[in-house]
């Protein structure tokens, strides 16, 4: 399951709903034992672009390593695909297949582009 | 310092300990908020009990702040909630109480309280070490890796005027924490190489010095207190 973050505002409310869609989608791929791939904006892991997607990606990574932890053993894996703007969409699909078929990574965030070169981890 | 300083989650553990060091430091009057009036033990501290995640509660901080006739000069949002399953048996009530309480709430409350912030002020938002990953806790985990992108959001367009930062802590003596299974608690606490439970306290000393001018250089961090576990 590749599943994009959407482009939201900073109200709460759009907030929880793109929260609570990566939730359901997420559990419901976790019960079939499909590995997973959440695709954010770079700018947004640092706050760029305002609160209200800065929450959505921050919080998306954060919930991947978890459930990349609850996969282990079931053998499902959870990724984060971060790209820079100007990327073309077709090289973040690629690589969020990638991830999706390998077995062996999983709780990682993949940056595509350089923007995040100097700045926060994550 | 000499103002107003507003603490969520202030009835027990770290946010107890945090309004409780902020009163006794200087001037400074605390705004309690879920703190009963009989739990108040310094007379800085003004209780005010609240919904957080009601439209109602953010205002009701609000209007508190103002009747204290003192500048506001630090928020700490620390209210929040577990509710642990595993992803697959979480259920939508425990994913959604969770984000509307840890996050949502801090939300709101930083939206209806930055207008009325001085120059110099400072927020600190409680997040967790939990943000880095933790099993069981895909919605707290989530609520979490949120309020350290809100911190980040907000450090960016508050500043310069006003600083944010996130304190993320580890396994710290709480209500919480004592919740767990002793044998589990011990497990957990095998991992940390400093070999014990974090104090409230100390969680409330690092906070402490992100309020202050003393950390005015330091905006948009996130800084764990958890024993080196996350190197462990």
């Amino acid at each position: 399951m590749i599943h994009w973050a959407p482009e939201v505002s900073d109200d709460w409310g759009e907030v929880l709903a793109a929260l609570t869609r990566a939730f359901e989608a997420t559990r419901a791929a976790a019960q079939a034992g499909d590995s997973i791939v959440y695709v954010v904006h770079n700018d947004d892991l640092l706050g760029r672009r305002g609160a209200g997607k800065a929450m959505v990606a921050a919080g998306l990574l954060s919930a991947a390593r978890t459930a990349a932890l609850e996969g282990i053993k079931d053998g499902w894996t959870v990724n984060v695909v971060a790209f820079s703007a100007g990327t073309d969409p077709e090289t973040v699909a690629d690589w969020a297949d990638h991830l999706i078929e390998s077995s062996d990574v999983t709780g990682e965030v993949l940056r595509i582009g350089p923007d995040h070169i100097g700045k926060a981890l994550p | 310092m000499n103002g107003v300083v507003v603490v969520t989650g202030a009835a027990r553990g770290i946010g107890r300990a945090i309004a409780e060091k902020m009163a006794a430091t200087g001037p400074l009057t605390v705004i309690g908020v879920d703190l009963a009036p009989e739990l108040a033990l310094a007379e800085q501290i003004t209780p005010v009990q609240v919904d957080l995640t009601s439209q109602e509660g953010p205002a009701a901080v609000h209007q508190a702040v103002e009747a204290s006739g003192v500048p506001l000069i630090g928020l700490v949002n620390n209210a929040g909630i577990t509710r642990d399953s595993r992803l697959v048996n979480m259920s939508d009530e425990s994913f959604r109480s969770v984000l509307e309480v840890n996050l949502g709430a801090a939300y709101r409350l930083c939206t209806e309280l930055a207008p009325l912030m001085s120059d110099g002020a400072s927020i600190v938002n409680i997040a967790s070490r939990a943000y880095l990953g933790n099993f069981g806790q895909y919605n707290y985990s989530m609520s979490k890796g949120g309020l350290v992108g809100m911190t980040r959001a907000l450090a960016l367009s508050l500043a310069p005027a006003i600083r944010v930062n996130a304190v993320a802590p580890g396994l710290i003596a709480s209500e919480m924490s004592m919740a767990i299974p002793e044998e589990t608690r011990d497990r957990m606490v095998s991992a940390i190489p400093l070999e014990r439970m974090g104090t409230p306290d100390e969680v409330a000393n690092l906070v402490w010095f992100l309020l202050t001018p003393l950390s005015g250089y330091i905006t948009g961090e996130v800084i764990v207190v958890g024993g080196g576990r996350s190197l462990s």
